[in-house]
């Protein structure tokens, strides 16, 4: 799926004539080697074919005969008479990149053998089966007469290219840079900002009006931490050298910076864990308060460990929810929903929506402060499942997760394609968020898809609120597809440095910063930065018409929230009520910082004192009441509180289960884009005959290149 | 929605919007201003109570029970509570507590309702409210203990449309192209001699007499003799029902029997088999994913496999009844239409004697009774699982399930009272009752599906995988206020924004053309003709 570029030469030629295919049971070495290189005309740059075979591609209706190839790169289906360059189901059922293989079978009569790195196939493979850890499955069936050992052959080479796979996808991403730059494009400017310049980071914040903020480029060189990006945003009257050092008392030097401005003046702040073993002197802790109470004179911490499932969690979750939606899994029906529930995946995907429903309340209920920290005291009631591994605890995975999701809540404009995009590479992606790793990349035992999690959240979202989001399920699922493929390196380094000294990007960078100078002279390759988000290079015009959501209202205008009158935001002194945020309860805090015992700052505020609450009872039922009183006591401009109960939490069945044959069954109508599409004719017709009167525009236009990169 | 206010929540319900106005103003106003009623209800009581409410905790309200509901409206200020509860949904009355009861709120009324409700209510022990309270509602909401009539012998509403006229036996037989060379329409049980719990018409093999059906009818349950369900256009398979032969202890077979099977399996030109589904426990119907699978068996034998397929189980009331109406459903699009499919209970439920009245126990207070069974909530519940799978199938939606399942208990309607057609003619039950089908066919704006797209010859193949088979929320879980959905669907709103924008520009585009072509008279080249364009574009849809 992934190389079928538009526009690019990336196609694997397929076999003209398939009668030939057939008919050449044992094909020449000199014939092979033909085929070979007609193959290869069509490979990635520094792409190999190692073996190939011709096959039929079972389990599904109809069966397809075509070409089981296994490369560097990938393994790759081609069926017959069908060019890549033309458009591939979204889900495409052909590519399978290397890493992406969890599993490889072979079946032989009765024997089924699962292969190893290492391992020797010890008979003819019929059959083998490989299974995706995104939940695809290829079943590809090999003709008996003559053509065992090429399929033997195909087998042993993905038995090996896997064993290799790590290190290749290295530098598959720069492979894959540099052909778009050899191929001589034009400039090309990235469909999101990519919060690598200084720009990039002003703009933004005058977007969310954030005033009393400012861009701080004491990080410029990475000293302060390899982890956070270039820039960040700090309240402007903090020095950065104040930054720097309250910075050092932070776990991985992370310390608080801001998320999101809400248009109603409180801010969310993340930051990692106090680095309770250091010693900071007064001015430090000072500028640590002063940060953290952002100018607000009331502060809640909240502690985004407590309630929520830690990374082994996470992980061992998914790999249980992947075997169980495995085709061929051995789950009795009858079984089927207490082996589901038994995952817990579900249960930790309505802990997240909990917990960020939450914490759009305590945004929106009133100005504040609302720093994401992970436990910065060692409490006694942690679940002792989180305690497995976490060094770096919480900043760089669930407060990711939990601030993407507050901003889908509270704001409009990160429901849009472009907003969503922008708010995961910057609370993801430039934040540091250790996708390498976290995907298994790195053979590092912290694997745990943190970011699968907050796409299934997500998802959730989608389906209780079917009119407010501008992206649909099939730009998640392609979201979701793009996690394990190296073509570009937005998943596949763990940090923003990493990222950028890959690139090449850093280097140049570097120079520019030593020497002053305001152009890199040296390249086209600094411009050329591809992401995840150059969607074209992977999906065709028809696809991307797909991410959008037929459902969306088009009258949900961003531009309505934009910022009405700011607080004033300096507020002297110390706050006058800070608090900790945990178990679903407001506790009262003495003092921000854990370093020092100073004199009780704070007033008691009887009002979350007085309501115990108990757990049916979330925060929003504090504030709003039950849903059915909300007409009488308006909810917030533009929040949406996500229903998180048992039952409301579901199982996204057109990611999971797509390895099963049923789901390819019609199970969805997409009717409202048929609609729009008739629609859209009818207004042609229209215009055609009445030159002078143009009925309104029913819908946003629909064209793919507006849709990715409508930049303000 | 959008327009009074931006923000989004997913549990907003209009009709609770609508109640609390209401009550909001009408805290002080007269009581028939304030509490719905039908035509032919009448207030019995009111008592200040104290309502137990699960989700909110106490709040503080007054009830009032006519002859047909319960209706409580809060006396808080800030609550903007209302129950509203036909009597007919109460399966059991129970008192909490007694005089030496001290807790809070702990002497009252715990009433169970069969739509998965429960309703506590706190009252002064003092001046025998309690009792008053008990008594009323035992009276009306089991009035077959106390002679009393059903309210749907009382209710005087009218509506535009006639619902008893929705089916007619002979009319749906032709629409299903019978009789034919095969099948004869008799008349032998028109005063239900040969099978009281058959419907007055059935259709059987054309050359089988009456007499041997009188001789088949000896040797099945009941009487209930195999009767043709529903033949296909095409293939002319047919499926059959009835209830278990009589083998008895001896194991004795029956010619008759089996040479009305033969005729019924002549019949069919292409396959000499007769297949035979046995719904009986072996293959019992405890979950609705075993009810879908048997009806997908059903509907392929009979679709693809060309077979025609006789269905029964014990008596051939209950899990019959299931297998047959859910393959008519796959298989006959007809019944997916609101009217189709209102035409399809009537058939194959209410005619053929499901006994909706022991299954349901209308207005009868023994609620652990045996025969109670919720066999035709499973078969609206399979339903639910087909609208799901299949968007754009259904003429109806949700809300149509719902309502149907609502007026089952609610006694409101004579539809679903009785167990078999022979006694709701003895009551004359179609004079003296309204038919749940006047009320939805006079609304039924409210209850299509807007994604409806009409598809003739499509047999549906729904998953009956527990993978694919989803928790009906908001059927089950509705009463919860945490839980329900957004209504109206915001999707389905926007859809029918489209389709008006659509029709507007319909209209002005044939306005367009007529001017044009006026205009265009005496030129020779005149834009296409505007009607031929929008069947072109109409076709994908």
């Amino acid at each position: 799926m992934w190389w079928g570029g538009r526009g690019q030469s990336f196609n694997i030629a397929p076999q003209k004539e398939e009668p030939e295919m057939g008919q050449s049971r044992m094909p020449e070495p000199r014939k092979l080697g033909s085929l070979a290189s007609s193959l290869a005309s069509g490979c990635l740059p520094g792409e190999q074919i190692l073996a190939w075979a011709p096959g039929l591609r079972k389990g599904l209706e109809p069966e397809l005969p075509g070409i089981l190839i296994c490369t560097n790169f990938r393994v790759t289906f081609q069926p017959c008479g069908w060019q890549r360059s033309q458009e591939t189901p979204l889900s495409s059922e052909y590519d399978f990149s290397l890493v992406n293989i969890e599993r490889l079978e072979a079946v032989s009569g009765l024997s089924r053998v699962q292969l190893h790195p290492g391992s020797q196939l010890k008979f003819i493979p019929a059959e083998i089966l490989i299974h995706g850890r995104d939940f695809r499955l290829l079943r590809i069936g090999f003709e008996a007469g003559g053509l065992e050992p090429q399929a033997f052959q195909v087998t042993m080479a993905i038995v090996q290219a896997r064993a290799q796979s790590s290190e290749t996808q290295q530098y598959g991403g720069i492979a894959l840079s540099k052909a778009v730059l050899e191929q001589g494009s034009d400039f090309r400017k990235p469909p999101i900002p990519l919060l690598e310049t200084l720009e990039d980071w002003e703009m933004e914040l005058k977007k969310q009006g954030a005033r009393g903020w400012r861009v701080s480029t004491v990080n410029e060189r990475f000293d302060v931490a390899t982890s956070l990006p270039r820039y960040f945003w700090v309240p402007s009257r903090i020095l950065d050298s104040e930054v720097k050092s309250a910075f050092g008392h932070f776990r991985q030097g992370r310390g608080p910076r801001l998320s999101w401005h809400h248009p109603g003046g409180s801010d969310l702040v993340r930051c990692g864990g106090f680095y309770t073993a250091s010693d900071p002197n007064k001015e430090d802790i000072r500028a640590v308060e002063s940060m953290l109470q952002a100018g607000h004179s009331d502060v809640v911490l909240v502690d985004t460990m407590d309630e929520l499932p830690g990374l082994a969690d996470i992980q061992l979750a998914h790999l249980k929810l992947r075997a169980l939606c495995l085709p061929d899994s051995s789950v009795a029906e009858d079984k089927w929903l207490s082996a589901l529930e038994g995952t817990r995946w579900l249960d930790y995907v309505r802990a997240c929506l909990r917990k960020a429903s939450d914490i759009s309340v305590l945004v929106t209920s009133r100005v504040r402060s609302v720093v994401l920290q992970a436990s910065w005291t060692p409490p006694p009631f942690v679940p002792s499942l989180s305690l497995l591994y976490h060094p770096e605890r919480g900043d760089r995975d669930l407060n990711g997760l939990l601030s993407s999701l507050v901003q889908l809540l509270l704001a409009p404009e990160a429901r849009t394609l472009f907003g969503f995009q922008s708010v995961v590479q910057r609370e993801w992606v430039a934040a540091g968020h250790p996708f390498l790793t976290r995907f298994g990349g790195t053979g590092a035992s912290e694997e745990a898809p943190v970011f699968l999690l907050f796409l299934d959240c997500v998802w959730q979202l989608l389906q209780q609120f079917p009119a407010e989001f501008e992206f649909s399920e099939f730009f998640l699922l392609a979201l979701h597809d793009s996690v394990r493929v190296p073509d570009t390196l937005t998943f596949l380094r763990n940090t923003p440095w990493e990222r950028g000294k890959q690139s090449g990007q850093f280097n140049s960078y570097t120079q520019v910063y030593t020497s002053g100078n305001s152009q890199p002279q040296d390249g086209n390759s600094i411009n050329v930065q591809l992401s995840v988000w150059d969607w074209d290079l992977r999906y065709s015009n028809e696809q991307i018409l797909q991410f959008h959501n037929p459902g969306y209202d088009p009258e949900h205008c961003p531009e309505s929230w934009f910022p009405r009158q700011q607080p004033n935001f300096i507020v002297p002194g110390p706050p006058s009520s800070m608090w900790l945020f945990s178990r679903g309860a407001l506790t009262p805090l003495n003092q921000l910082c854990p370093w020092r015992d100073s004199p009780s700052l704070l007033a008691v505020s009887s009002r979350w004192l007085s309501r115990p609450a108990t757990p049916s009872e979330s925060l929003a039922d504090q504030e709003w009441g039950l849903p059915s009183h909300w007409g009488a006591c308006p909810l917030p401009p533009g929040l949406l509180l996500p229903g998180y109960l048992g039952p409301q939490i579901r199982l996204w069945k057109r990611c999971y289960l797509r390895g099963r044959p049923e789901v390819q069954m019609g199970l969805s109508a997409l009717t409202i884009s048929g609609l729009q599409e008739e629609l859209t004719c009818l207004q042609e017709l229209l215009r055609k005959w009445t030159p002078r009167v143009f009925p309104q525009d029913h819908c946003k236009k629909r064209d793919p290149n507006t849709i990715l990169s409508q930049t303000q | 929605m959008a327009a009074a206010s931006t923000s989004k929540y997913n549990s907003h319900s209009l009709e609770n919007e609508s109640i609390k106005r209401m009550s909001r103003e009408g805290a002080n106003q007269d009581l028939s201003e304030t509490v719905p009623r039908l035509p032919g209800e009448m207030l019995i009581t009111d008592k200040e109570v104290i309502y137990i409410c699960p989700f909110n905790g106490p709040i503080k309200g007054r009830v009032y029970i006519t002859n047909y509901r319960l209706y409580l409206r809060s006396l808080e200020m800030d609550s903007a509570l209302i129950l509203d509860v036909p009597l007919g949904v109460i399966s059991r009355i129970e008192k909490m507590g007694g005089a030496s009861s001290r807790g809070e709120n702990a002497y009252g009324l715990d009433i169970t309702c069969k739509d998965l409700r429960n309703l506590r209510f706190a009252l002064k022990q003092e001046g025998h409210s309690r009792r008053d309270m008990f008594e009323t509602l035992t009276k009306y909401a089991f009035p077959l203990a106390h002679s009393l009539p059903l309210f749907a012998f009382l209710n005087e509403e009218k509506f535009n449309e006639e619902g008893w006229a929705v089916y007619n036996p002979v009319e749906e037989y032709r629409r299903q192209g019978l009789p034919n060379h095969h099948w004869r329409i008799t008349f032998i049980n028109k005063c239900y001699e040969l099978c009281d719990t058959y419907p007055a018409l059935l259709v059987v093999p054309y050359r089988t007499s009456d007499d041997d059906l009188r001789r088949v009818a000896t040797f099945r349950s009941r009487n209930r003799i195999p009767v043709l369900s529903w033949i296909h256009p095409e293939n002319k398979t047919v499926i059959v029902r009835c209830s278990q032969p009589l083998v008895g202890m001896s194991g004795k077979r029956n010619k008759d029997d089996e040479k009305y099977l033969d005729a019924i399996r002549e019949t069919n030109r292409q396959i000499s088999k007769l297949t035979i589904y046995d719904a009986r426990p072996s293959v019992n119907a405890v979950a609705n994913k075993l009810v879908l699978t048997g009806a997908i068996q059903v509907a392929d034998k009979v679709s693809s496999g060309k077979s025609s397929v006789l269905v029964h189980c014990s008596d051939g009331w209950d899990r019959t009844s299931q297998l047959t109406s859910l393959a008519m459903l796959m298989l006959d699009s007809f019944y997916r239409t609101i009217e189709g499919f209102e035409i399809l209970v009537q058939k194959e439920w209410i005619s053929f004697g499901h006994k909706f009245a022991s299954r349901i126990g209308h207005g009868d207070k023994n609620h652990a009774d045996a025969d109670r069974s919720p066999i035709f909530l499973q078969f609206i519940d399979c339903v639910w699982q087909m609208l799901k799978q299949f968007p754009t199938a259904f003429e109806f939606n949700e809300r149509f399930l719902v309502t149907i399942l609502d007026h089952l208990y609610s006694c409101r309607f004579g539809t679903f009272l009785f167990n078999c057609e022979s006694a709701r003619e003895r009551q004359k039950v179609m004079e003296r009752t309204v038919s749940l089908w006047s009320l939805t066919n006079s609304n039924k704006e409210k209850f299509k599906n807007p994604f409806y797209t009409k598809e003739i010859n499509r047999v549906l193949y729904p998953v009956a995988s527990m993978r694919h088979l989803e928790l009906w929320v908001n059927y089950y879980i509705r009463w919860n206020p945490r839980i329900k959905q957004q209504q109206p669907n915001p999707v389905e709103q926007r859809y029918m924004e489209l389709l008006a924008l659509r029709d507007d520009y319909i209209k002005r585009l044939e306005d367009l053309q007529l001017a044009n072509s006026a205009k265009l008279s005496a030129a020779s080249s005149s834009p296409p003709n505007a009607s031929q364009m929008m069947s072109h574009l109409q076709t994908h849809f």
